[in-house]
């Protein structure tokens, strides 16, 4: 059995400054139970093709597919 | 797992003097309240290409495992052994206080959030790609082999 019990006293903040909020973070005045916040980034080694230009592959099923304006369906 | 919760009691109020935010963009949330659930979702594919989608052809999300990778795993021995947790929060102060918040961007799945929340959830998934013709130190033009790295 574990007992986890935490008391908040007073908490007061003058000023914050934030250049930027990114990529699934989050910024909070409040209390929350739950976060879960993922963010995936890939650049290389794909990110750079240097050679002839020739289309991407196509994936399985492409014909069917919408392409890049089907955001919405997972 | 077996979890014993009891909420916070009293629930804290957030007070904000001034909230300053020049650009929300992307799938953020920006909100003044409190809030059951946020479920952000963004997935980009970011091209940079020298010729245009048209004749280079559409690219597409389902072409990459990145977009498709599930969420990895978080392992809590305690809470996997079936022990019982017991949480309490106590709230001495009802009032959390902020003067002032500036903030230049938000973007990408994120979430500004002044007030209370259940569950937040954000998920941003971006590719890079960039796509050029490689240069011919002698001045002709690309041979036809693939050069992908």
């Amino acid at each position: 059995m574990i007992r986890f019990h935490v008391t908040n006293h007073s908490l007061a903040v003058g000023q914050i400054e934030v250049l930027g909020v990114s990529s699934a973070s989050m910024l909070q005045v409040g209390d929350t139970d739950n976060v879960m916040l993922y963010s995936m980034f890939d650049t290389p080694p794909e990110s750079v093709i240097v050679g002839p230009l020739a289309p991407f592959p196509s994936p399985e099923g492409a014909d069917t597919a919408i392409g890049e304006s089907n955001v919405q369906d997972d | 797992m077996s979890k014993m919760t009891s909420a916070s009691f009293p629930p804290r109020t957030s007070q904000v003097g001034v909230l300053c935010i020049i650009s929300a963009a992307s799938a953020a949330a920006v909100q003044l309240g409190d809030r059951g659930e946020t479920r952000a979702k963004l997935r980009a594919l970011a091209v940079q290409r020298q010729e245009d989608h048209t004749e280079s052809g559409n690219v597409y999300f389902e072409s990459y495992p990145l977009f498709r990778r599930p969420y990895p795993v978080l392992r809590d021995p305690v809470a996997e052994s079936g022990a019982l947790i017991e949480t309490r929060f106590e709230n001495a102060e009802p009032c959390i206080r902020v003067g002032c918040i500036r903030i230049i961007a938000a973007g990408n799945a994120s979430s500004v959030q002044i007030g209370n929340g259940k569950l937040v959830s954000g998920d941003s998934r971006i590719k890079h790609i960039r796509q050029y013709p490689k240069q011919q130190p002698d001045g002709q033009s690309p041979d036809g082999q693939d050069k992908e790295t």
